[in-house]
């Protein structure tokens, strides 16, 4: 099931052509408003297509209380539209009420990893029903840090009795930029711990990886997808393009793209 | 070793802190953080960013992003403090009307995002019997912003929607900019002084006699035309009626 990021640019020409898509993605930030045409929007899309909600500023990881009124309206958004997958980042943006609406990295510690999966546990409580988390992607490492990050990932999923949104772009990412091997990231997490995967494009500047969601995946993360599939079997797979939105058959030629990885990988376990 | 609060705490002071040079790939999450802050900056006061020009916008924004900061988690929330920023902003004192062309846009932003309420029912106001008509009390509808301005605030913002070449028309005798949802759409309207003390009034919580009181002698001729407009156009959302006892 392979699913698309639904961006505004996209709404009139999405439910003229209602083209074949597993799922729909928004963040779920940008429907966080009392009402208004943009809720409005999001129930025609809820009709005809499976919702995911993908938070971008809960901040899971900041070392100070969540935020009450973020988790309340979550709690609402999620109550009115039943979406079929709800995640969030493994990462933190914001502490004691400052915002940097980035997804900022963690340092790999046991406190940070004991904090996080409480935290999670928290926002599955309050939402009554398991959340996805995905990795990050990042540009520095922390001297803090006393774990390898798929240490750390791994064992988020291991601890905090949720699955993980697997985002291949962001180890490849990660893998370029703090220099580790991607293949054996994915052999650090375990086999049953991967609900769902993200596919992105990044850029390159001046030596460091971006992840901008705004260039076309590349062959090195459509080969680290094939090497996912056949790990995590196959897996809702979403296809995140965020920044320059190219025309919606791009990013649908992109969803087609992985759907054929996934059929391939598919035929290959059989074999 | 520091604790994963003073890291955060440290992180988020360099993120925003001019003079600190913390290196190349600290460089990219400062970047980001302004791009985004920027982004919905932009986004949120269109008519701002063209009548100042992008470099002009630029610098304000990354000025507004470090001395005031995001509070939420939501982007769209972002920016609530920007006319006010601007009204304090030394390079904009030169075009005073600049504050309250922003106001006007953050009411429309607001408007778009705010609650729905079904239309007014305008036949369960005329079941009201008349003895509890003056107690009636009137909410605006959530949608609805109210901007007052000495500045020709509107005629400004419709010379520089986007099919628009900012050239500004006459507009004469607008006391001020009703801000309403109309079929979805937040779009601004000039009232003029009897809709903009009516609808102040019923904003400050005023009873229906009340409102009609700060109108006068035009409040007879004014009220019935008005609340079928107002109920067409959803600036009422609901009425609440004292119970006779």
């Amino acid at each position: 099931m392979v699913g698309i990021g639904l961006r505004a640019a996209h709404y009139g020409e999405i439910l003229a052509r209602r083209p074949v898509a597993g799922f729909l993605e928004v963040h779920s930030e940008n429907f966080f408003a009392a009402g208004g045409p943009d809720l409005a929007w999001l129930e025609r899309f809820g009709a005809l297509y499976p919702l995911s909600l993908h938070g971008v500023g809960l901040s899971l990881g900041s070392a100070d209380p969540l935020d009450e009124r973020h988790l309340a309206r979550l709690e609402a958004l999620v109550a009115r539209f039943a979406p079929l997958l709800v995640s969030e980042h493994l990462s933190w943006s914001s502490f004691g009420g400052r915002h940097a609406n980035d997804l900022l990295p963690l340092p790999y510690t046991e406190e940070a990893l004991v904090h996080v999966c409480a935290r999670i546990g928290e926002v599955q409580d309050r939402l009554r029903r398991p959340i996805l988390v995905e990795n990050v992607s990042s540009y520095l490492e922390f001297a803090e840090s006393t774990l390898p990050e798929w240490e750390f990932v791994a064992e988020v999923a291991r601890r905090a009795g949720c699955a993980l949104v697997l985002d291949v772009n962001n180890i490849h990412v990660n893998a370029m930029n703090h220099g580790f091997d991607a293949r054996a990231y994915l052999e650090a997490i375990p086999r049953d711990a991967v609900g769902e995967i993200h596919l992105a494009g990044h850029e390159s500047s001046e030596g460091i990886l971006i992840d901008t969601h705004g260039a076309p995946v590349c062959d090195a993360v459509w080969s680290l997808y094939g090497a996912a599939l056949e790990r995590f079997g196959p897996q809702p797979t979403l296809v995140e393009w965020d920044s320059r939105i190219p025309p919606l058959d791009v990013l649908l030629g992109e969803a087609a793209k992985a759907r054929r990885a996934a059929a391939r990988a598919g035929e290959a376990c059989a074999a | 070793m520091r604790a994963l609060a003073r890291i955060q705490v440290d992180f988020l002071g360099a993120l925003f802190d001019e003079g600190a040079a913390p290196g190349a790939r600290f460089e990219v999450y400062r970047r980001t953080a302004l791009e985004n802050l920027h982004g919905a900056l932009a986004a949120a006061y269109p008519v701002i960013l063209r009548l100042v020009g992008e470099a002009f916008f630029r610098e304000a924004a990354g000025r507004y992003a470090r001395e005031r900061g995001s509070r939420s988690g939501d982007l769209n929330e972002y920016g609530d403090a920007f006319p006010d920023f601007l009204a304090d902003y030394p390079h904009a004192a030169s075009a005073a009307y600049l504050p309250d062309v922003a106001r006007l846009e953050w009411a429309l932003h607001e408007s778009r995002r705010a609650a729905d309420l079904p239309p007014l029912d305008l036949g369960a106001l005329a079941r009201v019997a008349p003895e509890l008509q003056g107690a009636i009390r009137f909410g605006l509808h959530p949608a609805v912003r109210l901007i007052a301005s000495p500045h020709p605030i509107l005629v400004i913002w419709e010379a520089n929607q986007p099919q628009r070449d900012g050239t500004l028309e006459e507009g004469g005798g607008a006391v001020g900019v009703l801000v309403r949802r109309i079929d979805a759409v937040a779009a601004p309207v000039a009232i003029d002084a009897a809709d903009w003390t009516f609808l102040a009034a019923l904003g400050r919580g005023a009873t229906l006699e009340e409102a009609c009181t700060e109108l006068g002698a035009a409040a007879s001729a004014f009220l019935g035309p008005a609340l079928q407009r107002y109920a067409r156009e959803s600036v009422l959302g609901d009425f609440e009626v004292p119970s006779s006892a």
